[in-house]
């Protein structure tokens, strides 16, 4: 049993934020109110001894429901030297996240619901965050058979995608589309022509040209953002638009909802973060797909966050071993770890600095994510599962390899101070996290 | 002037002092070029690795003529007879390099930035000889070399660079510099090979070469890759020659005394036509010579610094 007082508690799902006492009991939130003194805690829990009941202090932090991140590659199965499930839920844990949706391009790709459950059964060994397995849309992310679709929802998938690689044949995307009808996930796209995109390794423009990097046009996602809205329309599918970076594909989208199409997208904290200018040549850190934006696409990114045409962030965490990223810029992989380092970048940039109130911030990483994908979670209400937050917005941290749960190391905060942490986590009503480590779970 | 530089990666971080002391040192380098006996004690001792991951005949043997003319000693590291086959990383090569203690790396690599990685990781000096799409910045001092020799100054003259001018580091690095010369650039190719994005280069680009050419002192032809032609970025070698080629009849339209470059090796009868490569006009084989006392310059002022006065 929880008691933590004089909070402030931000629940985008009922609409609150303000001062209260939260109380827990077997795993759940059992209520939520102002000032609560002994004996009503006591009539609450129907306890008589108050010693039973852990209290903890909020005053000055915040407590949010258990941040629910949609995007994340924990590379189990297959490439576990730079990550696994158990390293990025941990990590997921220690940065805010109680649910995560783990990305199917492993080695094998999560294309069978034996797979999916793999995944779902490694995340409840590690016993941190809950892990959510992404199946792949085709059969060894070939982009030519659908896989099981009901099968694998079955064993637990909340969605499908290709990602990494984006599904080229616009006829199987529509049958796609078409077919997880059935099973009420949607369809996570991963939009990248690849003809376009060809092998270049960064935004298109002044900047690349200057660096001699191969450029990635805008129109590379963009053009199969509005492919994909197109076939979500036509077939009444379900889609969800991964990691958008561009202004055409934000406006794309807007069009799209205000036609009735099912769409929702997301964005990711360094494409608002970080922009086209901040690459450089040995930076292989900032070298992630979709690549970096132009400040342009940048300010319509934050414009579709404050007019809701972006649905959520997501970090797209992808983990990178040193040595694969100690290398030229062109010749390092796409990624950027995340999941540690991104609430408090999100919180001391965006937050602080005005471009999104807290409120948002929460809403767009517990309730909007939980209502898309049909997860339990992404709120406090009263009855629900005590995924919970404890957030210090003065907490200052300099981010260390040694510090971070995750295996890599491919930050672009690595060295620097961050403020802005959770301080505990729990889930289910476990605690998982204080002050910055982790709880080792009986 | 006192040079303070480890690493020559670039011109972006070069000032035009710095240029010009560079071409200032290569005009006693190129006398030794002409001596029945070019060899000097200035470098005896310092070792010069060539670490070439890039097929390169000229670059190589023009800067191991020059570290040998110096009298470092040159280890050629080149990719078909080492461990890089093997999948040996740039960080793993530059790490063995670091631990043989060598005074200078020249390294050309097809990766953008793989110079400055290196020279981030050694504490030896690293001389850029070319990355990528990058830079290649000795190829643009040689040029400077040579339009200064032939012209006397950069204010005010108009040089036109022409080709694939997306892909080149050559054009590329010769732009920044030009600039800082006082020069006056035009760049000009079809625009599927200068893109807009070109226009962070800050000079004047044309898609019509023959409205560019009137009053140019210096028109520099590029390498055509003739793959690109297969990758879908120009129709045909042909059109492209008909439209970009330099010829005598089409020189003409300078009229003057233009100066025609190319950096080599050059397509014949595709961005040059035989005629005027062999020219009076032409300048390619003195670039040549150039490229070996620019070098020269560059090692010394590099890894020559505190020793005796080079020219004995």
């Amino acid at each position: 049993m929880l008691w933590i007082k004089n909070v402030t508690v931000i629940d985008p799902a009922q609409d609150l934020s303000g001062l209260r006492d939260v109380l827990v009991q077997e795993g759940k939130i059992s209520a939520i109110g102002e000032n609560f003194q002994v004996r009503d805690v006591q009539t609450i829990l129907g306890i008589e001894q108050i010693e039973k009941v852990k209290q903890i202090e909020g005053t000055g932090k915040y407590l949010f429901p258990g941040l629910i991140d949609v995007h994340v590659h924990l590379r189990e199965p297959g490439q576990e030297n730079k990550e696994d499930i158990r390293s990025g839920s941990r990590a997921a844990v220690r940065g805010g996240f109680t649910s995560i949706l783990a990305m199917a391009n492993t080695a094998p790709v999560i294309d069978q619901r034996a797979l999916a459950e793999f995944v779902r059964l490694q995340g409840q060994r590690a016993g941190m965050a809950r892990v959510y397995p992404v199946a792949a849309v085709t059969k060894g992310f070939k982009g030519q058979e659908l896989v099981e679709m009901m099968d694998i929802r079955a064993g637990g998938a909340v969605g499908f995608s290709d990602d990494g690689k984006g599904i080229q044949n616009a006829e199987m995307m529509r049958l796609a589309l078409e077919y997880a009808k059935m099973t009420g996930c949607p369809i996570i796209s991963h939009c990248e022509d690849s003809d376009l995109a060809g092998s270049g390794s960064m935004r298109r423009g002044e900047v690349s040209a200057r660096l001699g990097l191969r450029g990635i046009p805008a129109s590379a996602e963009s053009v199969m953002v509005a492919r994909d809205v197109l076939l979500a329309g036509e077939t009444g599918g379900k889609i969800h638009i991964a990691h958008v970076s561009t202004k055409q594909s934000v406006e794309i989208i807007r069009t799209a909802k205000a036609m009735g199409i099912d769409v929702t997208c997301e964005v990711n904290p360094h494409h608002l973060l970080f922009t086209d200018q901040d690459v450089t040549l040995t930076g292989t850190s900032l070298k992630v797909n979709p690549p970096l934006p132009s400040e342009e696409d940048q300010d319509a990114l934050l414009q579709g966050l404050a007019d809701g045409t972006i649905d959520m962030l997501a970090t797209d965490h992808a983990p990178h071993t040193w040595e694969e990223k100690a290398k030229p810029f062109a010749e390092a992989p796409f990624g950027i770890n995340a999941l540690e380092t991104v609430l408090a970048a999100v919180w001391q940039n965006l937050a602080t600095g005005g471009k999104l109130t807290s409120e948002q911030v929460v809403k767009l990483w517990s309730v909007n994510p939980a209502r898309r994908f049909g997860l339990a979670g992404g709120t406090l209400q009263t009855g629900a599962a005590a995924d919970m937050v404890l957030f210090d917005s003065e907490y200052r941290e300099t981010v260390t390899a040694d510090s971070l749960e995750s295996k890599a190391q491919n930050t672009p905060f690595l060295g620097k101070e961050l403020k802005g942490f959770p301080i505990m986590t729990w889930v289910g009503g476990r605690l998982v996290m204080e002050n910055r480590k982790i709880i080792p779970q009986k | 002037m006192k040079w303070k530089h480890k690493d020559l990666l670039d011109l972006e971080n070069l000032t035009a002092e710095e240029i010009k002391h560079i071409l200032q040192t290569a005009i006693p380098m190129k006398e030794i070029l002409r001596r029945p006996i070019k060899k000097l004690p200035t470098l005896r001792g310092k070792s010069v690795v060539l670490l070439f991951y890039e097929p390169s005949t000229r670059t190589r043997t023009s800067f191991e003529s020059a570290a040998k003319i110096l009298g470092a000693d040159t280890t050629n590291f080149s990719v078909v007879q080492s461990s890089v086959n093997k999948g040996e990383s740039l960080l793993d090569t530059a790490k063995t390099l670091q631990a043989m203690n060598v005074d200078l790396v020249i390294v050309r690599h097809s990766s953008s930035g793989s110079a400055e990685f290196l020279a981030d990781v050694l504490n030896a000096g690293v001389i850029n000889g070319g990355d990528g799409q990058h830079a290649h910045p000795t190829q643009a001092l040689l040029d400077y070399f040579t339009i200064q020799d032939r012209l006397g100054s950069f204010e005010g003259k108009k040089i036109v660079i022409v080709g694939d001018i997306l892909h080149s580091r050559v054009a590329r690095s010769n732009v920044l510099g030009l600039k800082k010369l006082g020069a006056e650039v035009a760049l000009v190719g079809p625009p599927t090979l200068l893109p807009p994005e070109m226009s962070y280069l800050g000079v004047k680009t044309s898609h019509d070469l023959d409205r560019e050419l009137p009053g140019a002192d210096v028109v520099m032809a590029l390498r055509l890759q003739l793959e690109r032609q297969q990758s879908g970025l120009f129709p045909s070698i042909r059109e492209y020659s008909k439209l970009y080629g330099l010829n005598q009849e089409r020189i003409q339209r300078t009229e003057k005394d233009t100066i025609v470059m190319h950096p080599g090796p050059m397509n014949r009868g595709v961005e040059i036509a035989s005629d005027l490569a062999d020219s009076v006009q032409s300048v390619i084989e003195e670039q040549v010579t150039n490229g070996v006392a620019v070098r020269m310059a560059l090692i010394y002022l590099l890894i020559g610094g505190g020793v005796a006065h080079v020219v004995d």
